[in-house]
């Protein structure tokens, strides 16, 4: 093959330099890594979300009521903007599968006798949709059948409406609604313990007593319709017949948690490949640069044998080429590979018809577009300083460098450091910025690590915190509908039950000025110890009979504060107004929830006082026979210990976080291995002369190393308290990025974690200036000494 | 003639022609506050075939007005001439383009780049120029035809400075501009180069023009330019060239 003589020039230097280049190549391929990965996963799910949505006609306005009429959907109907409508009878089951200690929670949706849904619509993966008039057929939601084992054909235990009966599966299916299957109130997704059912209208209507009427509408509008105005229409309808309001699809459960998802995968894969992106131009520059001072007479000839601007300049970003080809193989194959694994991770908790990790060609030319912008952007500035350099001027040798006396002598600090120590105080002081640049590149490193723990650190903060701190039960348990205040007495008499309080949620909207939220009413007894409220700082806030506590997220979104009297809207019984003071905030708490007294409740509802579940205080030793007693009741439709979901929920980010935490480290420990790496060569190549003759007037290697490595010990430690407050100052930023109402919580950073940073970014650091060290051993005295610089 | 021809064109080589002229040259650096002058008023001639010797002792003025002849460096003042083209107006790229079809450069440092053996050295400039000599040829001129794929370091400073000019030689310039050839070089050695150089003169008729402060190199020379604080002092035409081999320093 024909290699010009340039271009062999160029790979010969290449070689010569090839840990340099290596090591750029891995932290550049580590970014196009991280990119094509974490853009391609983004570009998957939000693909498959808006083909599964729009195939599946995922509905875009919800609302429930207590029963209504079908005849009122013709109403709905023509509503302007309305562009479908489907009614349907939902409710609450539960499931007590055999070999279970708590029964698993269903929600049981009907599904038109004739058609396929006009909204909603299944993807069945398997079998078949339940026939008319067969009240004993279901389908099923694949990740709780695939939890169970279930298939069409097996039988499932239900409670419905308070009998139970065996249904039988005939289909398994999924659902645009429950791309994340998650119970109401839980913290995490459970696929055990979660059921969604279908069965045929007339059968699931007439066990519920709903025959010609239906208590859950969902909508499809008409493009350019306006949600806000087609919802307030509806729920104005759907006001007499105990509707609660209606929500748009943002609010939806399962499409909240996913946009979220999303969006939460949408910053990082900007924010992780940015520094990458921004070492890597960096430490090109710091190699061309130095390159191309040390080649100055080469430029000078290559100029006067007839070689124009642009071919010397073209030579030298050559050697970009040399670090993006191997970047961008092993980026776009790593990324491939990396994006399939963590879109099965994501396919597990987000169930899709189709997942496939999509390596679209706009993708990969984006990736090598950004990647070459950031090599290339590294090079620009050294490569023109070639370009520009006249060729009478090149001919001549560069000035001798200027070094001048640095702050540390006209302190008086010298007489501590000793010669040595001046060369590496003088040689830091006279290229501050390449020293800042260093330590920013490697405070890049530091900050990865702190961002990719941060969120188990909160979490675990949240949880030994706040959430310990308030919430006090050992059981929760949700009626399914509202119960008299004796049953609370009756449960708090079970053996077993130390206390039993019960808490009634009344669903209202809240509004202050022009700003308004849906949000639930949380009523506490007078007396409550299960459920505290505490304050930042730790102080427990009570409830006066008149007022009214808010979760911190809840008075910022509206804009309260303490003293205002906000206008809360009841969206049940006789549908009061009312306007209660705010008399604090419950600062760490997720939600927007409200909570006040029970008595202000049932005076809103004007009952005696219904509740709509319980906390238990239960006896360690007792917990089982408890729980036996309880799943034995019909009315009881849910049972769960939060602590031990939020346990769960631990679980398994740590298990994640385990495999994260080697990716992390691996990742964040190359970008430290290459600025050390390169800054350390270079400062050889530099320094190679001095050292020799240190070495020739009688000093050791260890004490030749110390000079050397020196200044990249001082530009580590100046990395890596910066880089853990920067890391912070992310997750800060990161977490601020995040919708307020749906997941955000106080930003914890473990001191484990920032240890855990510093030290990878230590060993990282000495590893790489340890490889360098070994060439001091073979420095050939000599040699050095006469070569011509 | 034109500096960026399709590349076949050539200065006129009708022998004592002028083939590059300068008048009124000035180069005036600022060092400082203080103006240097390195040329002050330089009037001068190199003809086609020709051998000239530029005299003068360090700080003369002789690199300047060399890069300046080169194309390398460009005056304050004056203008030169290449056949009639007029370098003094040319753009940065007909520069080039007169660097790398017209003019060959001997540098007192040689300046090989050390990453590329003798014939790649060589392969850099007969693979832009228009015409040029093989590389192997080019080496084979110089006396290296057995030393091909030696990197420099493999080479000795005589052997470095014979691969310089076989670089130099292989696009059969119209000139070769010497910065002190023999400058880093033993006597012997540099008699070697001067032989090879006197032989290029000879059998491909390029006009030379070598630098040096070294007197005696004077009398291998058709004429001599001797050049002081920035002005030509003197110059003369030898009656008789001399052989490098005769000479003694």
């Amino acid at each position: 093959m024909w290699i010009s003589a340039l271009n062999r020039k160029l790979l010969r230097e290449a070689w010569r330099l090839r840990g340099q280049i290596v090591t750029i190549s891995i932290v550049l391929a580590s970014g196009m890594i991280c990119f094509i990965s974490m853009r391609g996963t983004y570009a998957s799910l939000a693909v498959s979300k808006h083909e599964y949505y729009d195939r599946y006609r995922f509905a875009d306005v919800f609302a429930r009521a207590e029963r209504v009429p079908e005849s009122v959907a013709r109403r709905i109907e023509a509503l302007p903007g309305v562009a479908v409508v489907e009614t349907r009878v939902a409710e609450e089951v539960s499931l007590p599968i055999d070999g279970m200690e708590r029964p698993a929670y269903g929600r049981l949706l009907s599904l038109p006798s004739t058609r396929p849904p006009a909204t909603n619509a299944l993807y069945l993966r398997r079998g078949r949709y339940p026939e008319a008039g067969k009240s004993d057929e279901i389908v099923l939601l694949d990740s709780f059948a695939e939890a169970h084992g279930l298939v069409p054909g097996h039988r499932v235990p239900v409670v419905v409406n308070g009998k139970r009966r065996s249904l039988r599966v005939v289909g398994i299916a999924l659902s645009p609604e429950f791309v994340y299957a998650i119970r109401p109130g839980a913290l995490v997704d459970d696929p055990k313990r979660h059921a969604v059912l279908w069965m045929e209208r007339s059968a699931l209507a007439s066990a519920f007593q709903l025959d010609g009427a239906f208590n859950d509408v969902t909508l499809r509008l008409a493009p350019g319709a306006s949600e806000q105005g087609v919802r307030v229409a509806v729920d104005r309808i759907l006001a007499r017949y105990g509707g609660i309001g209606s929500i748009g699809r943002k609010d939806q459960v399962s499409n909240r948690i996913l946009s979220q998802e999303l969006d939460q995968l949408g910053v990082l894969s900007t924010m992780i490949p940015a520094v990458f992106l921004g070492v890597t131009a960096f430490l090109v520059n710091l190699v061309l640069g130095r390159m191309i001072r040390l080649q100055r007479p080469e430029i000078a000839t290559l100029k006067a044998i007839g070689y124009s601007n642009r071919e010397v300049g073209g030579h030298y970003l050559g050697l970009v080429t040399v670090v993006l080809v191997p970047a961008c193989v092993v980026g776009l194959a790593g990324g491939f590979f990396l994006g399939r694994v963590v879109l099965g991770l994501y396919g597990r908790t987000f169930r899709f018809p189709t997942l496939e990790f999509q390596l679209t060609p706009g993708l990969m030319i984006m990736a090598v577009v950004v990647s070459a912008i950031a090599a290339l952007g590294g090079a620009l500035g050294a490569v023109r300083a070639a370009v520009r350099l006249p060729p009478a001027e090149a001919m001549q040798p560069p000035a001798p460098a200027r070094y001048r006396r640095s702050l540390f002598e006209r302190l008086g600090l010298d007489v501590l450091f000793g010669p040595g120590g001046m060369m590496v105080a003088r040689e830091l002081t006279r290229r501050p910025f390449r020293t800042l640049l260093s330590s920013f590149g490697i405070a890049g490193a530091v900050s990865l690590l702190i961002l990719s723990h941060f969120a188990l650190d909160s979490l675990l903060g949240y949880f030994e915190g706040t959430f310990r701190r308030e919430q006090r039960q050992d059981l929760a348990v949700v009626f399914a509908r509202p119960v008299a205040p004796r049953v609370v007495g009756q449960l708090a008499r079970l053996p077993g039950v130390v206390t039993a309080e019960g808490i009634r949620a009344v669903p209202v909207r809240i509004v202050n000025e022009h700003r308004s939220r849906a949000s639930v009413i949380m009523g506490l007894p007078a007396e409550h110890t299960l459920r505290r409220l505490i304050a930042r700082g730790g102080a427990e806030v009570t409830i006066p009979d008149d007022g009214v506590v808010l979760t911190k997220t809840l008075a910022d979104v509206l804009g309260l504060r303490i003293g205002d009297r906000p206008e809360i809207e009841v969206r049940e019984g006789d549908r009061r107004t009312v306007r209660p003071v705010v008399v604090g905030f419950v600062e760490d708490s997720i939600g927007l929830s409200i909570y006040a007294r029970a008595g202000l409740l049932a005076e809103l509802e004007g009952d005696l006082g219904a509740t709509s579940s319980a906390l238990l205080r239960v006896d360690a030793r007792e917990v089982e026979q408890v729980e036996a007693a309880l799943r034995r009741s019909p009315s009881i439709i849910d049972i769960s210990d939060a602590a031990g979901d939020m346990q769960r929920l631990l679980d398994m980010n740590s298990s994640i976080m385990n495999v994260w935490t080697v990716i992390s480290i691996a990742l964040s420990g190359g970008i430290v291995f290459g600025v050390v790496y390169n800054n350390a060569r270079i400062g050889l190549a530099a320094w190679a002369r001095e050292l020799a003759s240190l070495r020739v007037l009688g000093f050791n290697i260890r004490e030749i190393s110390a000079i050397l490595l020196a200044s990249q010990a001082i530009e580590v430690a100046l990395a890596v308290p910066a880089g853990l407050w920067l890391g912070r100052v992310w997750a800060e930023w990161f977490m601020s990025s995040m919708d307020p109402e749906t997941f955000r919580w106080a930003v914890v950073v473990a001191p484990r974690t920032y240890l855990l940073s510093a030290v990878v970014t230590v060993l990282a650091a000495m590893v790489s200036a340890l490889w360098v060290r070994r060439n001091l051993d073979t420095l050939d005295l000599v040699a050095v000494l006469k070569a011509r610089e | 003639m034109q500096i960026v021809p399709n590349g076949k064109a050539r200065a006129p080589v009708i022998a004592g022609s002028p083939i590059l002229s300068c008048t009124g040259l000035k180069k005036v650096y600022r060092m400082g506050d203080v103006d240097v002058r390195a040329l002050d008023g330089v009037s001068f001639e190199l003809r086609a075939g020709e051998f000239l010797v530029l005299l003068g002792v360090s700080g003369s003025g002789k690199s300047t007005l060399l890069n300046i002849l080169g194309g390398l460096d460009v005056p304050s003042d004056g203008r030169v001439f290449f056949g009639t083209e007029e370098l003094t107006l040319a753009g940065e790229d007909e520069l080039t383009a007169y660097r790398r079809h017209h003019v060959g450069f001997v540098f007192q440092f040689y300046n090989l780049i050390p990453s590329l053996t003798a014939r790649e050295n060589v392969a850099l400039v007969t693979e832009i120029a228009d015409d040029p000599l093989d590389p192997e040829e080019a080496l084979g001129l110089v006396g290296l035809g057995e030393r091909l794929d030696h990197f420099p370091s493999q080479l000795s400073g005589g052997e470095q400075q014979r691969v310089a000019i076989a670089r130099a030689i292989a696009k059969r310039p119209s000139v070769l501009l010497c910065d002190e050839p023999t400058g880093a070089l033993d006597f012997r050695t540099g008699i070697l180069v001067l032989e090879v150089l006197e032989r290029v003169n000879h059998e491909l008729g390029t006009a030379t023009a070598v630098i040096t402060h070294n007197a005696p190199i004077a009398a291998v020379a058709d004429r001599v330019v001797t050049l002081s604080d920035g002005r030509i002092q003197e110059s003369h035409q030898n009656t008789a060239r001399a052989r490098a081999a005769e000479l003694r320093w």
